[in-house]
């Protein structure tokens, strides 16, 4: 105990990082007094982090994007759970919809690109409905998966009580799922983020992925390297987030800690 | 009231009720009544059927002959008049809820308005002696009070007719020997009617008004053997008096004989 709590163990998650930054400095400054200006050093994007956040840029964009992918999340998993929970419960809406699903599901959510751009235009709805398809499927098969497992002692004892359907899919199945579900919110928010910015590089002007095209287009590796970084960095705080959230649940649903 | 209810005032009636799983015979046609206020005890060495003879006459699997009838009527799958208790409470009991939130979800599903269930739900846990433990959530309980948990659950919903499932079946002798006089107690005040399955002889005679005794499985072809027997061992039993009786000694005997035939 005395141990895990000593300075120095603190700051050893902190070396490789640091390592890694002080390299990628070396080798940019020498790429830079060779004459390349493809890559700038770490110094030089903390300047253009900077730059951005102060100038409110920084904060549009990540709003734009966050928003844009927690909208499409919420819609692609409430769907996904409903249709789960459904799907899971019911062998024969399942074998209804096994072919649709198999056929619908492979289908890169990036070469919706196209179509919805035709149906929405630019902006947020096109983006919104990318993400959305993006996260439903995942958000279906698992959440399928995790009702078929709940303990059909359970799904009994909801029988014997009495339940109404509405009832049995709120009060036992889907706080049964919770864990799983968590499993599931996870792996969304990753797609949600990973979508929302590849659409906004190949297509809608808007959000990180734009600035950092742009920052791309306009010879500025300095601003991209901090888009990039911020990225990385947006995405870790998320991941942490949802872990907090989800041992604060599971505390609340009477998991002993 | 109609006319067949006259005829036939037992709450339940099992009418040459059979289970075939895949063709194998798992249960052969058993006949019997419960009468209102009766505790009838099915006992039985294991792969007898007798649960699922039990989970038959509660409506949770449906027969492959016989019919199941309760209050003359059939019956055609669970009720809300019919309480069921199982084995396995850390199974049945939903782990997310409080004790109270889980003997609220019985007066949920029978629709008692939010207002009406925090005195209900008090009064249950009372008679089972939880009433300081509202607030737990079942893990945090031992295996005897997580299954007083859902024996409170099954009491709320004031059934015509509480089904047991081997309840004690994994507790800890002494604790086992409480919660059947506890049991015994509830069943004396509030006039219950009880279906129980057990493999333990003892607590067959100790608890019943009536035991069914089932043999293990006879073989195909073969019909399985019931055998029913009055106790007639005055109450209130106690643990120590009423199992020196000699009735309890003649009967403990006598089914003893009938069950281990089916082992030779």
């Amino acid at each position: 105990m005395t141990e895990r709590s000593s300075p120095v163990s603190l700051l050893r998650p902190w070396i490789l990082p640091a390592l890694l930054l002080a390299a990628f400095e070396w080798y940019a400054r020498r790429a830079a007094a060779l004459g390349s200006d493809a890559l700038a050093p770490p110094s030089a994007a903390a300047r253009a982090f900077a730059g951005a956040a102060l100038d409110g840029s920084l904060w549009q964009a990540t709003a734009f994007t966050l928003g844009t992918a927690a909208l499409g999340l919420l819609l692609g998993a409430v769907l996904g759970i409903g249709g789960g929970i459904v799907l899971g419960l019911s062998r024969r809406a399942a074998d209804l919809s096994l072919l649709s699903i198999e056929v619908l599901r492979p289908v890169p959510s990036v070469a919706l690109i196209p179509l919805a751009m035709l149906m929405f235009g630019f902006g947020v709805r096109m983006e919104l409905a990318i993400v959305a398809f993006a996260t439903f499927w995942p958000m279906l098969i698992l959440v399928q998966a995790a009702v078929r497992q709940v303990d059909p002692r359970l799904l009994e004892v909801s029988r014997v009580l009495g339940l109404s359907r509405r009832d049995r899919a709120w009060k036992i199945v889907l706080p049964a799922i919770v864990p799983r579900l968590f499993v599931a919110l996870r792996l969304g928010v990753a797609v949600a983020l990973v979508v929302a910015v590849t659409v906004e590089i190949a297509a809608n002007p808007n959000g990180m992925g734009y600035a950092m095209m742009i920052a791309q287009q306009s010879f500025d590796p300095a601003l991209m390297l901090a888009w990039l970084g911020w990225i990385g960095i947006v995405g870790y705080a998320i991941n942490a987030a949802m872990q907090r959230l989800q041992r604060r649940v599971a505390r609340r649903m009477g998991a002993t800690p | 009231m109609n006319a067949r209810e006259i005829q036939a005032p037992e709450v339940l009636s099992v009418d040459r009720v059979a289970i075939r799983y895949d063709g194998r015979e798992v249960l052969s046609p058993t006949s019997f009544e419960v009468a209102r206020g009766e505790f009838v005890c099915i006992v039985g060495p294991s792969g007898c059927g007798k649960t699922t003879l039990l989970r038959a006459a509660s409506g949770l699997v449906a027969p492959s002959g016989g019919e199941v009838r309760r209050r003359g009527l059939p019956m055609t799958g669970p009720s809300r008049e019919v309480a069921f208790v199982f084995q396995d409470y850390g199974r049945a009991l939903l782990p997310w809820r409080t004790v109270e939130g889980n003997v609220s979800l019985a007066l949920e599903a029978a629709g008692v308005p939010a207002g009406l269930r925090a005195p209900r739900i008090a009064e249950a846990l009372d008679k089972v002696g939880l009433g300081r433990h509202a607030r737990k959530f079942p893990l945090q309980l031992s295996g005897g009070m997580q299954q007083r948990a859902q024996i409170a659950r099954c009491l709320a919903q004031k059934p015509e007719l509480m089904m047991m499932d081997e309840p004690f079946g994994a507790l800890d002798a002494l604790t086992r020997q409480g919660l059947q006089d506890e049991l015994a107690r509830l069943v004396r005040e509030d006039g219950l009617t009880v279906l129980f399955v057990t493999h333990d002889l003892e607590e067959a005679i100790y608890l019943g008004d009536r035991v069914i005794a089932l043999q293990a499985d006879p073989g195909p072809g073969r019909p399985s053997m019931a055998r029913m027997i009055a106790v007639d061992i005055p109450r209130p039993r106690d643990q120590l008096t009423t199992k020196e009786h000699p009735e309890f000694l003649r009967l403990r005997r006598e089914l003893f004989t009938f069950i281990a035939q089916g082992h030779d």
